[in-house]
C-alpha cells in the first residue's frame, strides 16, 4: 500500500514528462530517419541513417559543431573559474546579500535585453567598451572580426550567467564546517594552502554539479549569439542549435535538424560522461 | 462564502459570454509581419474597412517577419491557417507548392474589380506560378538610394541653381563617392547596407543572373557576377570610397551623417522621417553596370486555400479594398503596386516614393525558387567573405555555386 501510494504521487509528474519530454524526444528520433521537407506535399520517406550520414559529411554542420566546442571551451573554464573565485570572495565578507545580489542581477535579465543590451555595448564606434579604451587609443573590432566575435560572446555570457553558479559554490563554501579550516589554520597552514587542500576537495560534490550543468548550458547556447551576431561574422559564432533552428525553421527540413539535434545530444552526453568520470575519481 | 466568491464570479462571466448574440458578420483573420510603423498604417486600413463594411470583421494579428511564416505554416498544417496573409514574393512558391493558398483566378477580372492591366507585368508576374495567380502584389519594395544632402552640397555635387545632384551612372557615382569620403573624419561616399539587395542589384545590372534560364543550374560564379563582385570590392578596398564591412554599422552611419550614399528598400523611408536633423533625399540607384536593374520585392494578400464561398466573397472585399486605397498604404513609406494609383498626383507628391517608383519597370526579385532561404544565406555568406578580402570574389562565388547546386539536387 506505502509502495502505492508512493507511485500515485508520482503518476501526475510522470504523465506530463512523458507527454512533453520523452514522447517528442522518440518523436524527434523516428523523425531524424525520415527525410521530410515541410513545405512540400510530398509525404516524408524513410531514408534510415541518411540524415545522420549528411550531417557528418555537411560543411556547415562540421562548422557549427566546431564553433560551439569552441564556446565550450571557452565559457566553462571561465565561468566556473570566475563564479569560484567570487564565491570565495563573497563567503569572506562579512555582509554579503547586496554583493550577492549584485552578481545575480544579470541572471534574471532575459536573453534578449541582455543580448540587446551588450550589442550597443560592443559597437565598434560609439559602443560602451570602445569609447572606454578610445582613451589609450585603442578600438576593438568585438563582433566584427572573426577571431575576436567569439570571445566576445563568451565575455557577456561570463557577465549574464556567473551569478548562479556563484550562489551555488557560495552555499557549498558555506556548508564546509569551521573547524576544519581552524584546524589547519593551528597546524600553520597558510589561506591558499587551506583553500587548497580543505576548501577545494570538500566543494568536490557541488563543483561537479556547478561543471556538469555548465557544460550541457553551454553546449545549448543559443540565445546570445542568435541576438548579438546572429551567428557572423562569416558563420564565426554560428553554434549548432542555431544551425538546427534554420534547418528547421527557415528550411522547414525536419528529418535533417531532428538528426542533429541526436548528435548534439550524444555529443553532451558523451562529454558530460567523460568529464564526469575525470572529477569524481581519486 | 468568502471562498466561493470567486468561483461564482467566474461563472457569471461565463454565463455572460453564453447570453452573447451570435455574430453574423463573416471573420476575417488577416496575418502579417507589419510590426513597425507599416503595421499602424495597416491596422488603420483595417479600421476603416471594418467601419465601411458592417458585414465583415476583419482581426489583424502582426507578427515579427523573423517567426511569422514558422506560425502560419504550423497554422496552416493544423487547419488553422488566417483567412488572409501577407506573403513576400520570396515566400510566395513555398506556401503555394505546399498548397495553402487560393488561386484568384476566378475572382481577377472586371467582374471582381481588379485587372492585370493595373499592375506593371514584371510585378504582377511575381505572383503567377504555372500560368496561376496565387495573390495580388499589395507594393513594390524596390531598392533605391537615399543621400545626404548636405554631405553632398559640401562635395560641390550641386547643380546652377545649388540643388544637389544625385549621380546616375558608375563614372558619376565613385567620382561622387569620391569628393565626400574623408577618412580621417570618418565619413564615407558609399556603404552597403544589405549584402543581398546591394549586391544583387549590380550583379543584374552587369547582365547577371543567379541561375540558368531553365532554372536547372546555379550561375552565381558566372564572369559577369564575378566582375560584379569585384567591382563592389574594389569600391571599399581599391577606390576607397566605400566604409568596410567591418567595425562599421552602414545604416546608423548614415542616419549620423557620416555616409554620403546608401542603398535601401523604400521600407527605410518610416526610419528616416523618424530623425530630425537629416538633411535626405531619394534617387533611382545608379546603374554601375551596362543596363538598369534593381532589387525589389512585393507584400502580396493571399486567401486561404479552403475557404466558403461567403468568405472568399468578404476576402476579396478585403483583398480589393486595400489594393484600391494603397495610396494610403504609400503615405507610410511604401510604393503601390497598382500602376494606375501610381499615375495620381496623390502619389507625386510623396516624393522619394515617387522617386523610387520610377524604378519599378526594371526592378528584378530575388529568383523564385522553393530553397530562397538557403539560397540567401550562401549569397550573403559569399558577399560577406568577399567583401572582407577573406577570400577572392571568384573563390567566394564558386563555393556558393557549389552548395547551390547541392541543395538543388535534394
Amino acid at each position: 500500500m506505502r509502495r502505492l501510494s508512493g507511485y500515485l504521487f508520482a503518476t501526475p509528474y510522470l504523465i506530463l514528462f512523458s507527454a512533453f519530454l520523452v514522447a517528442p524526444l522518440l518523436y524527434g528520433l523516428a523523425v531524424s530517419l525520415f527525410r521530410w521537407d515541410l513545405l512540400t506535399t510530398r509525404p516524408p520517406t524513410f531514408v534510415a541513417a541518411g540524415n545522420y550520414a549528411e550531417a557528418v559529411a555537411d560543411p556547415y554542420f562540421r562548422k557549427a559543431l566546431a564553433v560551439t566546442l569552441e564556446f565550450v571551451a571557452l565559457a566553462t573554464p571561465t565561468t566556473v573559474a570566475l563564479a569560484l573565485l567570487l564565491a570565495a570572495l563573497l563567503e569572506s565578507l562579512r555582509r554579503q546579500t547586496l554583493y550577492r545580489a549584485a552578481f545575480f542581477v544579470p541572471t534574471m535579465l532575459t536573453i534578449s535585453v541582455a543580448g540587446i543590451l551588450w550589442r550597443w555595448f560592443f559597437n565598434t564606434d560609439f559602443g560602451l567598451l570602445n569609447s572606454g579604451l578610445a582613451r589609450f587609443g585603442v578600438s576593438v573590432p568585438w563582433l566584427t572580426d572573426t577571431r575576436f566575435a567569439m570571445p566576445s560572446i563568451v565575455l557577456m555570457t561570463l557577465w549574464w550567467t556567473v551569478g548562479g553558479p556563484t550562489v551555488i559554490l557560495l552555499a557549498g563554501l558555506q556548508n564546509i564546517p569551521r573547524q576544519f579550516l581552524e584546524a589547519a589554520s593551528i597546524d600553520g597552514a597558510g589561506g591558499f594552502t587551506r583553500f587548497r587542500t580543505i576548501t577545494l576537495p570538500l566543494l568536490r560534490p557541488v563543483l561537479l554539479f556547478v561543471v556538469a550543468m555548465n557544460v550541457i548550458g553551454a553546449f545549448q547556447v543559443f540565445g546570445q549569439t542568435f541576438i548579438v551576431t546572429r551567428g557572423g561574422p562569416e558563420l564565426a559564432t554560428r553554434v549548432l542549435v542555431q544551425y538546427i533552428y534554420e534547418t528547421a525553421f527557415n528550411n522547414y527540413r525536419m528529418g535533417y535538424s531532428a538528426a542533429m539535434s541526436w548528435l548534439l545530444f550524444a555529443v553532451i552526453a558523451l562529454v558530460t560522461a567523460v568529464l564526469l568520470g575525470l572529477l569524481r575519481e581519486r | 462564502m468568502a471562498r466561493r466568491l470567486p468561483l461564482a464570479l467566474l461563472i457569471a462571466l461565463l454565463m455572460c459570454g453564453c447570453g452573447r448574440k451570435p455574430d453574423s458578420r463573416t471573420e476575417l483573420r488577416f496575418w502579417n509581419g507589419f510590426t513597425g510603423p507599416d503595421g499602424v498604417t495597416m491596422l488603420r486600413l483595417v479600421q476603416r474597412f471594418n467601419r465601411e463594411n458592417p458585414d465583415v470583421r476583419v482581426l489583424m494579428q502582426r507578427m515579427d517577419w523573423a517567426t511569422y511564416y514558422n506560425k502560419l505554416y504550423v497554422a496552416g498544417i493544423g487547419h488553422r491557417a488566417p483567412e488572409v496573409f501577407v506573403l513576400q514574393t520570396h515566400a510566395v512558391p513555398r506556401f503555394a507548392r505546399a498548397r495553402f493558398i487560393r488561386t484568384v483566378d476566378d475572382l481577377i477580372g472586371p467582374r471582381g474589380g481588379l485587372l492585370p492591366s493595373q499592375f506593371d507585368p514584371n510585378i504582377w508576374q511575381t505572383d503567377t506560378i504555372d500560368n496561376r495567380q496565387y495573390g495580388i502584389p499589395l507594393d513594390i519594395w524596390v531598392m533605391g538610394m537615399y543621400y545626404n544632402r548636405r554631405l553632398f552640397r559640401s562635395a560641390d555635387l550641386i547643380d546652377a541653381s545649388g540643388r544637389p545632384v544625385p549621380p546616375a551612372n558608375r563614372g558619376r557615382f565613385v567620382d561622387a563617392a569620391r569628393r565626400m569620403t574623408d577618412r580621417k573624419a570618418g565619413t564615407w561616399g558609399f556603404a552597403f547596407t544589405n549584402f543581398e539587395s546591394n549586391v544583387y542589384s549590380v550583379m543584374l545590372q552587369f547582365g547577371g543572373s543567379l541561375f540558368s534560364p531553365d532554372g536547372t543550374r546555379c550561375t552565381l560564379n558566372s564572369p559577369e557576377n564575378v566582375a560584379a563582385l569585384q567591382l563592389c570590392v574594389d569600391l571599399i578596398w581599391k577606390e576607397r570610397v566605400a566604409a568596410p564591412p567591418e567595425n562599421f554599422d552602414s545604416w546608423i552611419g548614415f542616419r549620423q551623417g557620416r555616409v554620403g550614399m546608401v542603398w535601401e528598400g523604400i521600407y527605410m523611408l518610416a526610419d528616416l522621417e523618424s530623425s530630425s536633423d537629416l538633411e535626405y533625399a531619394g534617387a533611382p540607384t545608379p546603374t554601375l553596370g551596362s543596363r538598369p536593374a534593381v532589387w525589389s520585392g512585393s507584400h502580396n494578400l493571399c486567401l486561404r486555400a479552403d475557404l466558403s464561398p461567403r468568405q472568399v466573397q468578404a476576402a476579396w472585399r478585403f483583398i480589393r479594398f486595400l489594393s484600391d486605397n494603397s495610396l494610403d498604404w504609400a503615405a507610410g513609406g511604401q510604393i503601390p503596386a497598382r500602376r494606375d494609383l501610381r499615375a495620381l498626383p496623390r502619389f507625386k507628391s510623396m516624393t522619394v516614393q515617387a522617386e523610387f517608383a520610377r524604378q519599378v519597370p526594371y526592378a528584378v526579385p530575388m529568383p523564385r525558387v522553393p530553397f530562397a532561404f538557403e539560397l540567401q544565406s550562401e549569397f550573403d555568406l559569399a558577399v560577406e567573405r568577399a567583401l572582407r578580402r577573406t577570400v577572392t570574389p571568384q573563390q567566394a562565388l564558386d563555393a556558393a555555386t557549389r552548395n547551390v547546386d547541392r541543395v538543388m539536387k535534394q
